[in-house]
């Protein structure tokens, strides 16, 4: 694999076309009896199929977003083919009709994207399903538009007076089409691209951290999933020379999601492999026909009640957990107390802004934030100054996560204002504030669990990773530089926090105190002016956390950086602050230096209860 | 007056498949997309012991609805049960799994011939307006209310019911009033494998016949109606029905002679959207999942 990619990607393409190009004449030549013509035809049909099956494991797999209806999209894209190739109607060369029925699939899948970005899961699934219905039921029965129920006439590609009429000739035309959303699907998970998705899917409050604009990148995620089905509709429509509201029906969509559940939600092979195997084997073999949807529904069940990642990521699984195993028996020891990355400034990293001289790095003017009839966080303020640890302390239900969701850009405050180096932020979305120098942890730990360390090292540096989405999905411009960089940073971040066996682990496999120094490294990797952390220390032992108060004392002493914390573990707050916020009921009750605070009697009393400190 | 006399009757109808799916929601927060094959399947059921073999209607039915009921306990004991820990949106995804499954399986074994079941009772019914209600359709607005109330009670005056309210919130609740999840999580998907053959039952005379797939249309009628219902509220799922049925009645009176077919499934399509987007607690539903 890796003396692959070193390969420049244009020759590999090369090679690839001249492969997928040059084999079906091939074969067709030497084994004519067995290439026949039904058999090309049906190949065509099972490459048609794994295309759209490619768009729903883009869009369901990467981006967690459902769609029950997506052979409606395949539809568009018949459908559009038709309208622009067929002689009677625009008759526009078939190499054309191919971007458009991209273009057309793109159109209406981001229509359907932008209710996702209010819907969620079960809403979606069932919004989907219906808007298949009216798909099928009506617009594609329009007669001025698809033909009505005769449906639409869709010639085979040609090139000058050469049309595709034999099965083997289409069959290269597939495979090529295949092959090249193959590797657009290849570019999409090895950038930035795919990583926003899989942020996305894993949990969007984390992804939003990361600088993550979730808006953008679903509407995204969305466009690209129509696009592809497009393309699968266009294969679709040449393949059988015309196309009507039946071929794509519902029960098609819910093969679909069969297909990419059963081949693994996020694997391309699997995916693929799954559905040329639902496609082209009970073609081919009459003896199974039929029988293809009792194995794929029952297959479907044991699969999400099993492996809910599928079958590729339960065989990862059990080779990890097995190494995992192994390590333990051959006795090596854990390794040594991390450090955590001091590293240059990301070069995609634009210069920012300093504060005015005197001027604290975060300013909190009086926040307030109710949910209903709760008032959270009541006119808080307070000043986070350059090269500082700032802690936050009080009660279980003080509203502190309220207030760092409120300086972070989650939940929007009723009143008051932020301001990060001297700008006022309030207004900006959480991913926007990630950008300008925030970085955050979460309670639960942003991580994307199913993802190895490196791969969230990866999709940390999502803002500093300055290509465009044309780029990344054609792998050209600055991408293939900036990627490399970011992975050096990466594993130079691993080799830092002495994570290198772990590099490739997925994040679940690690222990509670193992997953918050990777979040660490995860936040830090990107130098924010300001980290956040909530409760960094909960659930780690007594010398994991002195560990992290050293690691912390050296975020502020030798990175330089700006800490706000949230933190039960009293010792470790007076170790490490310099100031201290005491928050009750919402209120900001104390603040001043940290060993100040915590000695006056309303502190004590509100928070502190009859603990002997000092 | 005709659009909405159509409107009522098909909205018992959707009302009847909404009640199950709400029935199902409420105890799992999960969405069945099963509901319409199980009800369609179970009809095969019914059609092998009356139509093919002459036994009577009852005995036809109570075979369906306890086939169905088997189907729905089988699915929970052999999935549901595995997946305690997963995603809600991953047992839905394992309805789509049996949906397959059951329709591939009537295709296998009865093809794709419509078949057509008798009506539980004969006649013509009773004339209102216009059209025709069919005794049948009569019945289907005493069941789906008989139900409804029945099963109201049952959620809201039993520990049990309470369980099944409460299963999906808060199981550690449910298992310290003594009831156990595991008999809450099988009643809940027997009960609403029942009421999907129940209501397949009653509204068959009204489509006439059946076919593997058939039931898939119905099935989002009945969906889009326990949604405007608020998912989680059986008298929601009664006025979601009516609401569904009559929108889908006017739409279909007034597109009579457009040019673009199938305008009700569009209509359907809008429906959803402006109530999840504007009110996604539904009409009678508590909060918004």
């Amino acid at each position: 694999m890796t003396g692959l990619t070193r390969v420049p990607a244009a020759i590999r393409i090369a090679v690839v076309l001249v492969l997928f190009g040059a084999l079906p004449p091939l074969l067709g030549r030497t084994l004519p009896d067995l290439l026949t013509a039904p058999r090309a035809q049906t190949l065509s049909y099972g490459a048609a199929f794994a295309a759209a099956a490619l768009a729903l494991n883009l869009l369901m797999g990467y981006a967690g977003q459902i769609s029950l209806g997506h052979f409606a999209l395949v539809g568009v894209g018949a459908f559009a083919t038709g309208l622009t190739a067929s002689p009677l109607r625009l008759g526009l060369p078939f190499l054309l009709a191919v971007p458009i029925a991209a273009a057309a699939g793109a159109l209406v899948a981001f229509v359907l994207g932008l209710p996702a970005l209010r819907l969620r899961g079960m809403y979606l699934a069932i919004a989907t399903i219906a808007f298949s219905f009216a798909m099928v039921e009506s617009v594609f029965r329009i007669s001025g538009l698809t033909g009505g129920s005769g449906g639409i006439d869709i010639p085979r590609p040609w090139f000058g007076d050469f049309e595709l009429l034999q099965e083997h000739d289409y069959l290269a035309v597939a495979l090529l089409l295949l092959a090249g959303l193959w590797l657009i699907d290849r570019n999409v998970t090895r950038t930035r691209l795919g990583r926003a998705f899989q942020a996305i899917r894993a949990d969007e409050d984390m992804a939003q951290a990361y600088g993550i604009d979730i808006v953008r990148y679903k509407l995204l995620a969305f466009v690209l999933s129509g696009a592809f089905a497009g393309v699968a509709g266009a294969m679709y429509g040449a393949l059988f020379l015309g196309a009507n509201a039946e071929n794509f029906e519902l029960r098609f969509s819910l093969l679909l999601v069969i297909v990419v559940v059963v081949g693994g939600l996020g694997s391309r092979g699997g995916v693929v492999t799954a559905a040329l195997m639902f496609a082209v084997l009970p073609r081919l073999l009459s003896a199974i026909r039929g029988w293809e949807l009792i194995v794929g529904g029952a297959l479907l069940m044991y699969t999400v009640a099993r492996h809910p990642g599928g079958f590729p990521e339960a065989i990862a699984e059990a080779r990890e957990k097995k190494a995992i195993k192994e390590r333990e028996r051959s006795g090596e020891p854990e390794p040594a107390l991390p450090t955590l990355p001091d590293m240059p400034r990301p070069s995609g990293l634009a210069e920012r802004p300093r504060e005015a001289a005197g001027r604290p790095l975060l300013s909190v003017r009086d926040v307030s934030v109710a949910f209903g009839g709760l008032q959270a966080v009541d006119g808080a303020s307070l000043d986070v100054p350059r090269g500082k640890i700032v802690g936050l302390i009080g009660p279980n239900g003080a509203g502190k996560t309220t207030l760092f969701n409120a300086v972070s850009g989650l939940v929007k405050p009723q009143s008051g204002t932020v301001e990060l180096l001297g700008r006022d932020v309030t207004n900006l979305a959480p991913h926007a504030r990630a950008a300008a120098g925030m970085g955050r942890t979460f309670q639960l730990i942003g991580l994307a669990k199913d993802l190895s360390v490196t791969e969230n090292l990866l999709l940390a540096q999502h803002s500093v990773a300055g290509y465009t989405a044309p780029e990344a999905l054609a792998w050209t411009g600055r991408t293939p530089k900036v990627e490399r960089e970011l992975r050096e940073r990466a594993s130079e971040a691993v080799h830092a926090l002495g994570f290198e066996r772990y590099a490739h682990t997925p994040v679940k496999f690690l222990s509670h105190g193992q997953q918050r120094i990777v979040e660490l490294g995860c936040v830090l990797v990107t130098a924010p002016e300001l980290v956040m952390l909530d409760e960094p220390s909960a659930g780690m032992s007594p010398g994991a956390a002195e560990n992290l108060a050293v690691r912390l004392a050296d975020v502020r002493d030798a990175l330089g950086r700006t800490v706000l914390l949230i933190e039960h573990n009293i010792p470790l707050v007076l170790d490490l602050c310099d100031d201290l916020y005491v928050l009750d009921a919402g209120r900001v009750i104390a603040s001043g230096p940290a060993r100040e605070v915590a000695a006056l009697p309303e502190v004590v009393g509100a928070y502190l209860g009859e603990t002997v400190l000092v | 007056m005709t659009p909405l006399t159509l409107g009522v009757v098909y909205g018992a109808i959707y009302g009847l498949i909404a009640v199950g799916i709400v029935l199902i929601y409420r105890g799992t927060k999960v969405v069945s997309f099963a509901q319409g094959e199980i009800g369609t399947f179970s009809l095969y059921l019914a059609w092998l012991l009356t139509t093919e073999r002459g036994l009577p209607w009852w005995v036809g039915a109570s075979a369906a609805i306890l086939g169905a009921t088997a189907i729905g306990v089988g699915f929970e004991f052999f999935v549901v049960r595995r997946m305690v820990h997963a995603n809600r949106l991953s047992i839905a995804v394992a309805t789509i799994g049996l949906a397959s499954l059951l329709a591939a399986v009537e295709l296998k074994l009865w093809g794709v011939t419509p078949r057509h079941l008798r009506a539980p009772v004969g006649g013509i019914g009773v004339k209102v307006g216009s059209v025709y209600v069919t005794p049948t359709q009569i019945i289907s607005l005493v069941v789906l209310a008989g139900l409804g109330i029945g099963l109201a009670l049952l959620l809201r005056g039993t520990d049990f019911g309470l369980g099944i309210t409460a299963a999906a919130d808060d199981p550690t609740a449910v298992r310290l009033v003594g009831v156990r999840l595991s008999h809450v999580s099988m009643f809940t998907w027997g009960a609403g494998a029942a009421l999907a053959s129940i209501a397949a039952l009653l509204l068959e005379p009204t489509i006439t016949v059946f076919a593997p797939d058939y039931a898939g249309r119905l099935f989002v009628a009945g969906m889009v109606a326990a949604l405007v219902g608020g998912l989680s509220s059986l008298q929601g799922a009664f006025a979601g029905g009516i609401v569904v049925g009559v929108i889908e009645a006017y739409v279909r009176q007034r597109t009579l002679t457009s040019d673009v077919p199938g305008l009700t499934t569009v209509a359907m399509f809008a429906l959803i959207l402006v109530v999840l987007l504007v009110r996604p607690r539904g009409l009678l539903g508590k909060a918004a999942a």
